[in-house]
């Protein structure tokens, strides 16, 4: 399928699902899609257009949590991203962990750093953070403030 | 360790820059063994610690770890601006006490990267300070 195909399969196959269809470049897509129609878009792209799951990113913009999941066909050289909003009072979100394992880190380091809770995540511990980070606190959100009350701010000089 | 100290190059998350430039100075161009110094393979036989970055909650423990487990005396070098003084992370979360408030630092090379003839320049300064010279 050549890249406008593709698009106009994935518009016509979720056209409930699909809220908006952002056509940057002739490299990169953005698909917005409703945060409970992921997993069914998401496995269609994985399992059905042998896409690759490259990575996800997380983005705290005031309004929403976005998570955007970046997909990469290679054979025609694009790059999709279905983008989520989610309520900033309470991200949840279907864990796309169950359907390929390169979901499940990622989805650790969106859980601990903004706050998201993954349903369905096998082990949603912590990844990177260290262990005397207190519960409820998320760095990377817009509100975050210091806890640490021991940290020293200056240059020591 | 006046003859030849030994270093142990310990990177607390650099943004590998400052370990690049500390390798260089292994290399035959610039050959820091002429001053006798050897790149030890375990803390347990170093008299140098290198510490490049800034160090941050996880790796702060681990260096300390590292030198209580180095024989006395033991001496630390400070190399590049972030672990002189963080650099541009002195905001971060991740990052809350700079490097000399954790283990005492014996000599801070700045620069971002610093210049392999910094790095050697620092390092006879280091020699000269056991001395006494300095």
């Amino acid at each position: 399928m050549t890249r406008n195909e593709i698009i106009d399969d994935l518009k016509k196959r979720f056209k409930d699902d699909i809220t908006n269809i952002f056509d940057k470049s002739e490299k990169r897509v953005y698909v917005e899609i409703k945060p409970e129609s992921l997993e069914r878009c998401a496995t269609y792209l994985f399992k059905d257009l042998k896409a690759r799951f490259n990575i996800a990113s997380g983005v705290d913009t005031r309004l929403h949590i976005e998570i955007l999941y970046h997909f990469s066909i290679e054979y025609i050289n694009l790059l999709i991203s279905l983008r989520v909003k989610l309520k900033r009072e309470k991200p949840v979100i279907n864990s796309l962990a169950p359907v390929f394992k390169g979901a499940n880190w990622i989805e650790r380091e969106i859980h601990e750093i903004l706050g998201v809770e993954f349903r369905g995540h096998p082990d949603l511990r912590r990844l990177l953070l260290s262990e005397d980070w207190p519960e409820g606190v998320y760095p990377l959100r817009r509100d975050y403030t210091e806890w640490d009350k021991t940290a020293i701010r200056d240059r020591g000089v | 360790m006046l003859k030849s100290p030994w270093v142990f190059h310990f990177s607390t998350g650099s943004c590998n820059n400052c370990d690049i430039e500390v390798l260089d100075c292994l290399t035959p161009r610039f050959d820091i063994e002429r001053f006798g110094m050897l790149l030890a393979p375990s803390i347990k036989h170093a008299d140098v610690i290198l510490v490049t970055g800034s160090c941050n909650r996880k790796s702060a423990v681990r260096l300390k770890r590292l030198y209580e487990q180095a024989p006395k005396p033991c001496l630390v070098v400070a190399i590049g601006e972030c672990s002189l003084s963080r650099g541009m992370f002195i905001y971060s979360y991740n990052c809350p006490v700079p490097l000399d408030k954790i283990v005492p630092v014996d000599a801070y090379i700045p620069g971002c990267p610093p210049k392999p003839e910094a790095i050697i320049s620092g390092a006879v300064k280091l020699i000269e300070k056991i001395k006494g010279n300095l």
